[in-house]
């Protein structure tokens, strides 16, 4: 069963995350950014977007994958609900769906996730990541 | 990883090379200070950053320095044009965050009983908050020209004074600028941004001049007892983030691909002789453009506002601009390392540039007394007005402190604050505060910071720059 919880850093927000794979640690990394930008009140949409993001690793893909959850919010005003991803050699690819034009619900800027004190490692049965965000 | 610190004097702590470091790390802290940076990571981030190819001299660090992703927020480096590397993470995300400061014939008497109008007048005329936009629309073609021209660009579009060029850090238009090196993305972000305050620790904040140390630099400055102050401090908004996360993807694989090894994925870089860090280059200058006119844009909303309000206008208000310094950024700069004029790439994330006397960079006006430096406090206390001085010329590639420097996280500040009537306590201490975000003023109380007069009692023994004035915050904007 996937989860997160935001735990402390000085600069700004660092979030643990965890998932039994890595679709789930990606989903519920975009379930911690969402629930962040929307002050813990996510919209949930039949919206849809395709996705392609370029990264080289599982630790790049988190990364990129966060960061192009924010884009959508930031940018497109498309708030992710849910996502159906493919892990490909180039990095990811899928759909993502959720709210469109929903940046009123937007109340908190997250700006970007950061590769600083990045880690994926497995504990037992599940992939815990701990992944620091700018805000 | 535990960090050795070697105690050299009252204001300066080495960490000894060791391992594959290429250079030593230095602190700039007294013994108080230290006690404080010792509880997080940035002192290993020093070491981190000291293992970097071609870093000349030391890994330095201010007395503001705090944890933060790949560099330490406080950090400086200086890097050889052969041997060395530009990173990305050595910059920070807000490409060109930095600080202006306006000075006025206003008094603190003349203000002080109509603060709260007054604060809402300049909330409501600066965009500020949760992705912001701006009265300004740029059209598509537009925003080239913006990171081509930087303040320029905003002054010949009405946004300001030509005086206002003069002392602005690179005439506020940085060389070397290609829009082309800016992903589309980058430019949709910043294009309904520009002239906008954004969210964080970023702040238009109107004060006075509390106390005066340095009279020649202070009249110099146009700074006089009791006269009104007006501090910006912003960056380049969501394109400067963007620019910095669409490199970061580059760098990580550059770093493989040129055999640089990193402690630390954040400081990923590439060799400043490589094609990609031309590239960085190019538009990282674009996104320091953008924000020397985002500034620019909120100083020109800010005059008209206060024109406005006092029915005055701007001659007989003074509203000068008394200097713009970054404080993130990387800077090709001539520096004298042992005994030897060298060209170096200056890495400058969370420190500011503060050359000395006689510097040519430094405008004429001030030339006598050292560049204009400033940092800013907490909104509940006070801010400093410093001038370079020599002792940054010799020892930190002409660099010192930014800020005050988080004590606390944003998670343990809000917990504080939300115990506490914190909009009513500023008010008790005449300090009128406007905020899109309750969240925002909670994460950046006073309680999170150090106490800045420390920090800058740090660098003015230290010799890295001279106390100038005390400013003292009565009206402050927040996102």
């Amino acid at each position: 069963m996937g989860g997160h919880r935001q735990i402390e850093h000085t600069a700004d927000l660092a979030f643990e995350i965890w998932g039994a794979d890595l679709g789930e640690l990606l989903q519920e990394g975009a379930r911690a950014v969402v629930d962040v930008l929307t002050g813990e009140r996510p919209p949930t949409g039949a919206d849809s977007r395709d996705v392609v993001i370029d990264a080289i690793d599982d630790e790049d893909r988190l990364v990129r994958w966060l960061n192009e959850v924010i884009w959508l919010a930031l940018g497109e005003g498309f708030v992710v609900d849910r996502a159906e991803l493919e892990t490909t050699p180039e990095g990811l690819r899928g759909r993502v769906f959720g709210r469109a034009g929903a940046r009123d619900c937007i109340v908190t800027e997250v700006k970007s996730a950061t590769y600083h004190d990045l880690s994926i490692a497995r504990d037992g049965d599940r992939l815990v990541a701990t992944v620091v965000m700018d805000v | 990883m535990s960090v050795h610190f070697e105690r050299i004097d009252e204001y300066r702590v080495r960490i000894p090379r060791h391992g594959d470091m290429r250079v030593p790390g230095l602190i700039y802290a007294d013994a108080q200070m230290m006690e404080v940076i010792a509880t997080d990571k940035s002192p290993e981030q020093v070491v981190n950053v000291a293992h970097l190819p071609g870093i000349v001299s030391y890994s330095l660090a201010m007395p503001d320095i705090h944890w933060g992703y790949g560099f330490p927020i406080g950090g400086v480096a200086a890097f050889d044009p052969e041997e060395g590397v530009l990173s990305p993470g050595g910059v920070g995300y807000d490409i060109n965050c930095g600080v202006r400061l306006l000075r006025s014939d206003l008094t603190r008497e003349e203000v002080v009983d109509r603060l709260e109008d007054l604060s809402l007048a300049l909330y409501k005329a600066i965009p500020c908050g949760m992705g912001s936009k701006s009265s300004i629309s740029l059209a598509k073609t537009e925003v080239d020209d913006v990171l081509r021209g930087g303040a320029r660009w905003a002054v010949e579009h009405g946004l300001g004074w030509n005086e206002d060029l003069d002392v602005i850090e690179e005439g506020g238009r940085f060389a070397g600028a290609e829009p082309r090196k800016v992903s589309d993305r980058a430019k949709d972000r910043g294009r309904p941004q520009l002239g906008s305050l954004g969210s964080g620790n970023h702040f238009l904040e109107l004060g006075y001049v509390a106390e005066i140390y340095d009279h020649e630099a202070a009249a110099a400055f146009g700074l006089a007892q009791d006269e009104i102050t007006l501090l910006i401090h912003s960056g380049s908004r969501g394109l400067g983030h963007q620019i910095c996360d669409d490199a970061l993807h580059t760098m990580i694989k550059a770093s493989a691909k040129y055999g640089i090894v990193l402690r630390d994925r954040q400081l990923c870089a590439a060799p400043l002789t490589s094609p990609e860090a031309a590239d960085y280059f190019g538009a990282m200058a674009c996104a320091a453009n953008f924000a020397f006119a985002n500034r620019q844009a909120m100083t020109h909303f800010a005059r008209e506002a206060l024109q406005k309000f006092f029915g005055r206008g701007p001659a007989q208000l003074g509203l000068r601009l008394v200097y713009d310094v970054c404080h993130n950024i990387a800077k090709w700069e001539q520096h004298v390392v042992d005994g030897e004029l060298r060209r170096l790439c200056v890495h400058r994330k969370g420190a500011t540039r503060a050359f000395g006397p006689g510097h040519p960079a430094v405008p004429a006006r001030y030339r006598d007394v050292g560049q204009p430096v400033f940092v800013p406090g907490d909104m509940g206390r006070y801010s400093f007005v410093l001038a370079g001085a020599e002792g940054a010329m010799r020892e930190t590639f002409g660099s010192c402190c930014h800020g005050a420097g988080r004590r606390l996280s944003r998670m343990a500040a809000k917990k504080l604050a939300r115990t506490r009537p914190i909009f009513q306590e500023l008010r008790e201490k005449g300090v009128f505060v406007r905020a899109d975000s309750k969240a925002t003023v909670e994460e950046e109380i006073s309680d999170a910071y150090k106490d800045v007069a420390d920090v800058v009692d740090i660098v003015h023994g230290a010799g890295l720059a001279r106390k100038v004035a005390k400013l003292v915050p009565l009206a402050v904007v927040k996102g």
